[in-house]
């Protein structure tokens, strides 16, 4: 097991890290490309894993398995009789054999299949949990961005009015120092 | 007095190194991590399990059913069991394939999805050191702004008063009259110099001298 040269290390070590000018502009870049890079990667992903829901591939495959395995029981069955030399059997019962068969493959089919619907389902299901509790902890976190977002706006807006407020009331108190200027220049 | 030095306000050397750190391990995390859940992904819409757990159920089946028996061939029903037995082992197998295919699916996205959360979580936080700056800076021009109304109104008040004054000595708004007499009275004594012991009587009757 290659554990890495030196060289390969060396670019790693703290005196040969590249400079971070601006941490707040870096920071928000590195999250924004993080952000466009799940877009990229897992959107897609994503799409096709909430309408696998809806999936019926057991199903479908269990018409198919059903007729396979009924063909591959006949054959073993046929390469059996062979194999003892007919093992004594009557026309009437390889007949009887045959129509069992038949008859043990429509039922099996019917089984398999409703046994694939219930499967299906609980396999569907589970994902149908699993996508919501993820979608729970997406809700949760648009909230709480949203929240943020709210707030500082919130913050902002109140930061304006007060310093609007005290704008106001600064211009008040000079106009008043300037009235009582006037006054005492013009009236006593 | 000075005024705040701009040196003053850098980083020091421990945060300056803080970034760089952060910086190399998310470009690390970025080189050969974040590649990793990407191989997951794939992985997981790639690989049938279904399909590799069916074979070996259709092995194990098989190799109990279908050993040569001469019993089991005589029997009408051997074959009809054989393919109920191997159907529903098919479906067991496809069903768990399936199960465990979904929840690495699962997994994959969840993971994404928590690595979504912190960036946006991150945004957030930018968001909020933005807001915080964009306050304070808000803040910072208000004062400068309210100084300088202070410091206009300040010097009118007594640029009017003083004026107000010298008008009721008889020297004119500006004084330049006042100005003027004092001048002639004091010839080796520059304008300047005149003006600036002026300020000085005006300043000790004031009481900062």
């Amino acid at each position: 097991m290659d554990l890495g040269g030196a060289a390969s290390m060396s670019r790693y070590l703290i005196g040969n890290l590249s400079d971070v000018d601006d941490p707040q502009d870096l920071y928000a870049q590195m999250t924004r490309d993080d952000y466009d890079q799940y877009l990229k990667d897992f959107r897609p992903f994503e799409e096709q894993l909430l309408k696998a829901r809806n999936d019926t591939s057991l199903i479908d495959q269990a018409r198919k398995d059903v007729q396979t395995q009924s063909r591959i029981a006949s054959e073993v069955a046929a390469r059996n009789t062979e194999r003892y030399g007919g093992a004594g059997l009557s026309n009437a019962q390889r007949q009887q054999q045959q129509r069992t068969l038949q008859r043990g493959t429509s039922l099996a089919a019917v089984g398999s299949i409703n046994n694939a619907r219930v499967m299906q389902r609980e396999v569907n299901q589970a994902t149908l949990a699993d996508l919501i509790n993820i979608g729970q902890g997406v809700n949760r976190n648009a909230l709480s961005q949203m929240n943020t977002a709210a707030n500082l706006q919130s913050q902002r807006y109140n930061a304006y009015k007060n310093a609007k407020a005290q704008h106001s009331s600064q211009m008040m108190g000079f106009g008043s120092q300037l009235g009582s200027a006037l006054l005492t220049a013009f009236l006593i | 007095m000075s005024g705040p030095k701009k040196s003053e306000y850098k980083a020091t050397e421990a945060e300056k190194i803080q970034a760089k750190v952060a910086k190399a391990e998310k470009d690390y995390f970025n080189e050969k991590y974040s590649p990793l859940l990407r191989e997951m992904r794939d992985l997981s819409l790639k690989e049938n399990y279904g399909g590799f757990a069916a074979g070996r159920a259709q092995a194990d089946t098989m190799q109990t059913l279908t050993k040569p028996s001469l019993a089991a061939t005589k029997a009408v029903d051997t074959s009809a069991e054989l393919a109920s037995a191997a159907g529903a082992q098919q479906i067991m197998a496809q069903g768990k394939g399936l199960a465990a295919k979904r929840q690495r699916q699962v997994g994959v996205l969840a993971t994404a999805r928590g690595q979504q959360a912190d960036a946006t979580t991150g945004l957030a936080s930018v968001a909020k050191l933005e807001a915080s700056d964009r306050l304070q800076s808000a803040g910072r021009k208000q004062m400068m702004r309210e100084a300088r109304q202070g410091a206009a109104m300040e010097l009118g008040g007594t640029l009017f008063s003083q004026g107000m004054q010298n008008l009721e000595d008889g020297s004119g708004f500006f004084g330049g009259e006042a100005r003027d007499k004092l001048a002639a009275a004091n010839k080796n004594q520059g304008l300047f110099r005149g003006g600036m012991k002026r300020l000085g009587d005006r300043l000790a009757k004031k009481g900062y001298g």
